[in-house]
């Protein structure tokens, strides 16, 4: 356990979703296990032995976004995630303020926590639990960081900024790391054969997806074809620990061994059924999912613009569409889009970027998509101040 | 009151006497409905033998049944088993919760014996016991038909009427109450079926927030893979795990003697399909429809029929296992025991069962006469009786079904720690075991496995008392259905109030069973499972249990419930239902 502690406590500060001094990370089995600032984990401790599941991280961002969703929050007790992958997954975030946690901090936090997957709590962060495991609490944890991220970005698109947001603006500058291809190596297509050398390259650009923040915690898919069949990252696994987590799912359909494969199998299946793509690469980087949402119409009738907008929209000179994931549809919408550009944009969701021959093709357009709407955020909400 | 009726109809059998009465609020806001609340309405009753006509025989639906929410109608069948001993509740589908709560009641609490053969019918606000020696002796087929037009029908077939201690209680269209012998109770009572229906809607709190809900629940079932993915439930029904299991290596084959079956592909989820094109069906309300019937309309048999009766048995034929599927339905005896019981004899005897001996097998059980007297004990009894008790692979009397436990050790504590016996659905690692949901874990470690078998059973037994099925967990959680639950029934609950309740139940079953003598010897998996490997492949080992791993998990799993290391309680006990 002390171990896992160790391997999630880096992953966190390394993805950039926390920071070291305001990171407690908390784990139970026959006793609690605990990593962080000492008032963090006696807090911790206490709400994760009357919650009584395995697992409890708080964490604050290394960015003032807490506070300033919690300033812009109104009197609102809940934020809602535009984006639909978290939404789908979070439903709502409650908040928990300052006045309301000050005389019982530890009864106020597992009320909540006994209702959502995970709080934002003034003067905290953010506190996420794993009922099951440690791995668990990470990935509400990251899925947490990731929707109020692009909650912020996509609210400061909507409105002028003043002088706090520009500060807000130059620290998601800073935090923002260089996207870049430099040091990194692929199979050839030539290479890209046989059940062994198609799982190592997986693995291998699933770990590049995360290095270079393209997709948070197990969200996101890769797949390779063959003549017979599709290998394709499982459901729940995250793309910088592949080992052991892919499925062979045979083009005829002859066993159902693919139940545990991503629940994107049907819009992998399709590409490869429509287009001559070798590989698919799905992500989730946030300026992509940010410019996504941000849509110029007005007046339009439609409500959940995330699964019903009918329109082929473009950032970047990349093809967005709407659609709900799994059974919800997806595959319609991005098939018939992503033969031309080689990329797609779902709307508050991801990017899907296919290679006729290799990973370097779809690994290289993610990378550019994701640094192209970079550039046109910042060139948007310039333009807003 | 919204979602409840707050009514149960009372049915005292031996005086003929039909009563509605109140259910008070606080224990239906504690134990909620379905499993919760007939756990809850056994209290004074459990210690009862199963012949005992005293021993009440519970149909309970939940609050949330006929209210619209996804996967929602399900009843639930309470009583003490005559196979177990246990406290034993069974879930099922189709479309009786939903008139049950249509004629204006939660619940029927049936005790007494008739003197002779009777059906209850419920029609709205009239309720009659109605004679049924015509009915009798009759077959589950036979007596939905001539039953058809009294609204939705349970019923036992002449299994149940011969107290086979597997009989189960059907429903139609392939829906049961089927393990546990709470068909003997029924036939016990001379009870032949019951007939629901009425036109009382279940009245909704706040009808914009169930909106919500259920669309947060339907998008997460679109999300899943094992529900709405390609080779999901909804694609390929239960029948989907054939290929899982045998690539698992996790297929009890040989009675438990070998986990894979080179021939599973005979009778596969893709092998169904291509032999049957099945169409596809559910329970009321549920968009899952994991149900699959052939062109006729017959069910076609669920995962653990086909595993049991083909790899368990050595049956590699696909006509013979849908016969020996349909054979089962027809007379009311739980496949899955009866698959079991036949496995333990053959080997017993060191034969091995062909096709052909199915149907006069399961004919003979049924009647209970000839070898099938014997057969019809269940394998514990059976094995006993003929001197190798070793061989039967049951926990608490009741057979395993067909996930082996070498494959997966919260699996096999689960196995164990199911208080109405050798069962996986109390727990269901599978879940977070093999299928990813919610995360992953190593099926090979106990390592953390009896925490998460506690939040698991937990959350299950809640969903149980929702009446909602337990497929529903494999997308959602209780979260959502916290939220449904508090739409429908105006009351605040919270996931970890639902969990709450969830263990109370859990407790409460524990308290039951421990009251009527059993122990944490009972609490144990067959010895062949530490002793003996499963079937390597070429990248998975198979190997026996570490018993003391296995122990000391265990242990673990006591202590986190509050209990003694013995699995008893402590003087102060732990909370119990309301
Ligand atoms: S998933 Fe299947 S068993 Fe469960 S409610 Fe739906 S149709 Fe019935």
């Amino acid at each position: 356990m002390k171990r896992q502690i160790a391997f999630y406590r880096n992953k966190l500060l390394q993805d950039g979703s926390a920071i070291d001094q305001g990171l407690a990370l908390l784990a139970q089995d026959d006793g609690i296990i605990s990593s962080g600032p000492d008032d963090l984990c006696q807090l911790g401790a206490a709400v994760l032995t009357r919650l009584g599941g395995c697992a409890l991280i708080l964490a604050r961002p290394p960015l003032p976004i807490s506070e300033w969703l919690i300033a812009h929050a109104g009197s609102a007790d809940t934020l809602i995630p535009p984006d639909s992958e978290t939404r789908t997954f979070l439903h709502d975030i409650p908040i928990l303020r300052r006045d309301e946690f000050r005389s019982d901090p530890v009864a106020a936090l597992t009320a909540r926590l006994g209702q959502r997957k995970g709080v934002l709590v003034e003067g905290i962060g953010l506190v996420a639990v794993g009922p099951l495991t440690l791995e668990q609490a990470y990935v509400n944890l990251s899925s947490l960081f990731h929707a109020l991220f692009v909650k912020t970005l996509h609210d400061l698109l909507l409105q002028p900024c003043g002088p706090q947001e520009q500060a807000l603006l130059a620290a998601v500058r800073a935090w923002t790391t260089p996207l870049t291809l430099a040091g990194l190596a692929f199979c050839d297509r030539a290479d890209l054969n046989g059940n062994t050398q198609i799982a190592h390259e997986m693995e291998r650009v699933g770990r590049y997806t995360v290095e270079q923040r393209l997709v948070d915690s197990f969200f996101g898919n890769i797949s390779c074809r063959d003549d017979q069949q599709i290998f394709i990252s499982q459901t729940a696994a995250s793309l910088d620990a592949l080992s052991g987590c892919i499925d062979p799912v045979p083009f005829d359909n002859s066993t159902t061994c693919g139940i545990t494969a991503s629940s994107e199998l049907l819009t992998h299946r399709r590409i490869y059924e429509q287009t001559d793509a070798r590989t698919i690469l799905h992500g989730h980087p946030k300026f992509a999912v940010v410019l996504s949402m941000h849509c110029a119409t007005r007046d339009c009738a439609i409500d959940d613009c995330w699964r019903d907008c009918p329109q082929v929209r473009d950032c970047v000179g990349t093809p967005i569409v709407a659609g709900e994931v799994g059974a919800g549809g997806l595959a319609d919408k991005v098939v018939p889009v992503i033969a031309n550009s080689g990329a797609a944009i779902v709307y508050g969701h991801g990017v899907f970027t296919i290679g006729h021959h290799d990973f370097a093709e779809a690994f290289t357009k993610l990378l550019q998509i994701e640094q192209a709407c970079r550039d046109e955020y910042f060139r948007r909400v310039d333009a807003n101040s | 009151m919204n979602g409840w009726h707050g009514q149960a109809l009372h049915i005292d059998l031996t005086a003929g006497t039909l009563q509605r009465r109140q259910l008070p609020t606080d224990l239906l806001t504690g134990s909620i409905g379905g499993r919760g609340l007939g756990v809850r309405l056994l209290r004074d009753t459990i210690h009862l033998t199963t012949d005992d006509p005293d021993l009440p025989l519970i149909f309970a639906a939940g609050p949330l049944s006929g209210s619209g929410v996804p996967a929602s109608d399900r009843v639930a069948v309470v009583s003490r088993s005559p196979l177990t001993g246990t406290v034993f509740d069974g879930s099922a589908g189709g479309t009786f919760a939903r008139d049950l709560k249509s004629a204006g009641v939660d619940a029927l609490i049936i005790q007494g014996c008739s003197p002779q053969p009777v059906w209850l019918r419920l029609s709205g606000t009239e309720a009659s016991l109605q004679p049924a020696a015509q009915l009798w002796g009759g077959d589950i087929p036979t007596t939905l038909a001539a039953l058809s037009g009294h609204g939705s029908v349970a019923t036992i077939g002449t299994a149940g009427e011969n107290g086979v201690l597997y009989a189960g209680i059907l429903f139609g269209q392939g829906n049961a109450a089927g393990r546990g012998g709470l068909g003997a109770i029924m036939g016990g009572k001379q009870l032949k079926a019951i007939s629901v229906q009425g036109d009382q809607a279940t009245t909704i709190a706040d009808p914009t927030r169930l909106q919500k809900a259920n669309r947060d629940i339907l998008r997460l079932f679109r999300a899943s893979p094992p529900l709405f993915g390609e080779f999901g439930l909804q694609a390929f029904g239960t029948a989907t795990f054939v290929d899982l299991m045998a690539q698992r290596r996790m297929t009890p084959t040989d009675n438990f003697r070998a986990t894979v079956f080179p021939n599973s592909t005979h009778y596969s989820g893709p092998a169904l399909r291509h032999a049957l094109h099945p169409t596809s069906g559910g329970c009321n309300g549920c968009p899952i429809a994991c149900k699959k019937f052939n062109h006729s309309g017959i069910p076609l048999p669920e995962y653990h029929t086909l595993s049991h009766f083909g790899a368990l048995n050595g049956l590699d034929d696909l006509p013979a296992l849908l016969a020996a599927s349909a054979d089962c339905y027809r007379l009311g005896l739980d496949p899955v025991s009866a698959a079991v019981t036949l496995a333990t004899a053959s080997e017993i005897r060191g034969d091995t069962l062909t096709a052909a001996d199915l149907t006069p097998r399961l004919e003979a059980i049924a009647q209970c006469k000839d070898e099938g007297a014997l057969l019809a004990q269940g394998a514990r009894r059976l094995a006993v009786a003929l001197g190798r008790p070793e061989v039967a692979m049951t926990v608490k009397s009741l057979e395993l079904p067909a996930f082996d436990p070498r494959g997966a050790y919260g699996l096999a504590l689960a196995y164990c720690t199911s208080g109405r016996g050798g069962c996986h659905t109390r727990g269901n690692p599978i879940s977070y075991e093999i299928l990813r949901r919610p995360v992953p874990t190593d099926r090979f470690s106990f390592a953390g496995k009896a925490r998460m078998l506690r939040i698991a059973e937990d959350s299950i037994a809640a969903t149980d008392s929702l009446a909602v099925c337990r497929y529903a967990l494999f997308g959602a959680s209780l979260e959502e259905y916290a939220d449904a639950l508090s739409a429908v029934t105006g009351v605040d609950y919270s996931s970890a109030a639902l969990a709450t309740v969830g263990a109370n139940i859990v407790l409460t079953e524990r308290s039951y069973n421990l009251d009527n003598g059993f122990t944490a010897d009972d609490d144990l998996l067959p010895e062949r499972f530490f002793t003996a490997a499963g079937s390597h492949g070429q990248d998975t080992q198979v190997p026996a249990l570490d018993r003391d791993r296995f122990l000391a998990e265990r242990c673990t799993y006591y202590h986190l419930r509050g209990l003694t290391d013995t699995g008893t309680f402590p003087a102060a006990s732990g909370p119990l239902l309301p």
